[in-house]
């Protein structure tokens, strides 16, 4: 057993939000009498991670994820419960933990805009005190490591999104964090880049131990870079398991795309054992049942009866991935009462 | 996990330590925020030129009410003194950077996130900052002022003018850096801080002497503005910059300093309170 990364007990919090009904006269009435109404962000979670576990913290859209990070992070303070992370109280010593962790958060930016990375690497030097050789060394080890050679010079502003992301990760990771907390750090990436932004994350995470705590919608993320997934849903944890047990459970379906050539009769879609036929959005849908066929299998059926163009293999949505797991957990609620 | 934060516990190196780290934190902000700024060619060049449009037109209208006498004293100013007088004040008001809709933008969108997750206070990073902007804008819209004041009135020769200006004008950006961070931390309690901006600007234009010297006003109006802080931020730099009193400027920097100090410990109260507050949004 490792030592702790972080630990929560009972971590929650709750903020007021003004409840206004449309129109006019409703304005006028919320001026003169609020409607206040308590939303409660993250109920209570008990969570805890050991160094150098690379944990996918799950969730659909105001789950409670970027709360927890933020609380975790020292950004935010909790209204209730308590944090230790790295052995500090996050909100009461944030600037000693800023320190030792890194975050990046997907949809904003570190960078200074105008300027290339390279200023705000030398920024970064200086704020975290790092001593000039070692940082010189760090610095040019991640640029290497990131291939981040070609852009270094040229101002944010003009960086494609990936190229920016990656120049994010880096500044995170200059001054060796002990733990990364990363908020959705490939939102809006294509594929390739996705991949790389995985392969770059694991290889600090074997290298030096780094522990990383990363949200995502996507569940390529979790399969290639996490070794346990923690799942949240109306700020309370779903689900707290190894990936690995996770995949056989509820990641064990892919969706099989289909683009139907012209002419293609869609009435003449084969029945394909461990597969279900869906319409989709611009052509027909296969969702494949991993642990009864395999995606070989699948396409293997498919080629040369039906007609079609293009085909695209994918993970389910996320939304779509929690969906099911709520079911079976009603499922076994409903089995053991 | 105690091994770490023995290692780590920055919190409890000397204080001197702690002042010389915050310092070269500060330097290094304000370094990469003096390049940022140079980006914004157009934003210098347009206030450059609003400057010289609102200058044109004050001395057009001290000139008429001096009947273009360059000898007549009004409540002991010429008319030189009186326009080179708008020159320091106006460069002193367009030096100060947005900071308020800065601070509300960075709550609104959540960009507050990445200031608080840096071991720098949030404070502090401001400052540097501003102190780098409104520094750069300062001596950017004294050379302006200087332009269209100069052929119109002549050169500022006003002794130790010079001098008093600038020994004043530090602590006048600090002044006005606080009194706007007063304002800009509200965004941590309430969604709109404009109109609270909105005052603080024409206190500032008024009873902080930025549209004519507070010698100017009725007495009962300059014994309240001797209470208040705007005068420590545009009145008493201008004032010194065209009637050195070197008696005065000891007196006047003496209660900038008490002034930046009861307004660092409101904002630093202010903030402290607020960031337990904070609510960000956006992912």
């Amino acid at each position: 057993m490792g030592t702790l990364a972080l630990r929560t007990r009972g971590l929650g919090k709750t903020f007021r939000v003004k409840r206004k009904e449309a129109g006019l006269s409703a304005s006028f009435r919320s001026l003169w009498k609020p409607n206040w109404e308590t939303k409660e962000a993250v109920r209570g979670i008990d969570l805890t991670v050991r160094e150098g576990e690379t944990v996918a913290f799950l969730g659909p859209n105001g789950a409670g994820k970027s709360t927890t990070i933020k609380m975790l992070s020292g950004i935010l303070h909790p209204s209730y419960g308590e944090a230790e992370v790295l052995g500090f109280t996050p909100w009461k010593e944030r600037e000693e933990l800023a320190y030792r962790i890194g975050t990046v958060f997907g949809q904003k930016s570190q960078l200074w805009y105008h300027l290339p990375p390279i200023d705000t690497f030398e920024l970064i030097g200086t704020v975290y005190e790092l001593k000039r050789d070692e940082f010189a060394k760090r610095r040019n080890d991640l640029i290497e490591r990131f291939e981040l050679g070609p852009y270094l010079h040229t101002p944010v502003r003009k960086l494609s999104l990936g190229e920016r992301m990656r120049c994010e990760i880096a500044a995170s990771m200059l001054h060796r964090p002990k733990l990364l907390f990363m908020d959705e750090p490939t939102i809006g990436l294509d594929a390739v880049v996705k991949q790389r932004i995985r392969e770059l994350i694991r290889e600090r995470n074997r290298k030096e131990g780094t522990t990383v705590f990363l949200t995502s919608h996507d569940a390529g993320d979790v399969e290639s870079l996490c070794s346990r997934a923690i799942v949240i849903h109306h700020g309370g944890v779903l689900l707290d398991e190894p990936v690995e047990r996770m995949r056989r459970e509820v990641l064990s379906r892919k969706n099989v795309t289909l683009k139907l050539a012209e002419g293609a009769d869609p009435s003449g879609l084969p029945e394909i054992d461990g597969a279900e036929w869906e319409k989709a959005d611009g052509g027909y849908c296969l969702a494949v049942d991993l642990k009864r066929t395999t995606i070989e299998r699948v396409l293997g059926e498919l080629i040369g009866r039906v007609g079609f163009t293009d085909v695209n293999v994918e993970d389910p949505p996320l939304e779509e991935i929690i969906k099911h797991i709520y079911g079976l957990k009603a499922r076994t609620e409903e089995e053991e009462p | 996990m105690s091994e770490a934060r023995g290692r780590w516990a920055f919190a409890r190196r000397p204080a001197g330590a702690r002042w010389a780290s915050a310092g070269r934190k500060a330097a290094a902000v304000g370094r990469i925020a003096f390049r940022h700024q140079l980006a914004y060619k157009t934003d210098f060049a347009l206030r450059g030129f609003f400057l010289l449009f609102i200058l044109f037109v004050f001395i057009q209208l001290w000139s008429a009410a001096y009947g273009g006498d360059f000898e007549k004293v009004i409540s002991g100013f010429t008319l030189k003194q009186i326009v080179w007088y708008l020159v320091f004040t106006e460069a002193l008001t367009l030096a100060a950077p947005p900071v308020c809709s800065r601070i509300e933008e960075e709550v609104k969108n959540g960009d507050v996130a990445i200031r608080l997750v840096r071991p720098q206070s949030y404070l502090n990073y401001h400052f540097s900052v501003f102190s780098s902007e409104a520094l750069t804008r300062f001596a950017v819209h004294l050379a302006v002022g200087s332009a269209i004041a100069w052929p119109f009135v002549g050169p500022p020769d006003f002794g130790y003018g010079w001098f008093g200006l600038l020994a004043l004008s530090a602590g006048a950006l600090t002044v006005t850096f606080l009194l706007l961070m007063l304002v800009g931390l509200c965004a941590f309690w309430v969604e709109e801080t404009s109109g609270l901006y909105f005052v603080l600007q024409k206190l500032q234009f008024t009873i902080g002497g930025m549209l004519l010297p507070i010698d100017l006003m009725p007495e009962w109006l300059q014994r309240v503005c001797a209470w208040l802080p705007f005068q420590a931020a545009l009145y008493f730099p201008a004032r010194m910059g065209v009637q050195f009193d070197g008696e005065l400027l000891t007196r006047q920097l003496a209660i900038q300093a008490a002034w930046i100090a009861v307004l660092a410990i409101a904002v630093n109260r202010m903030y402290r309170r607020g960031v337990t507050k904070l609510h960000v949004n956006g992912g």
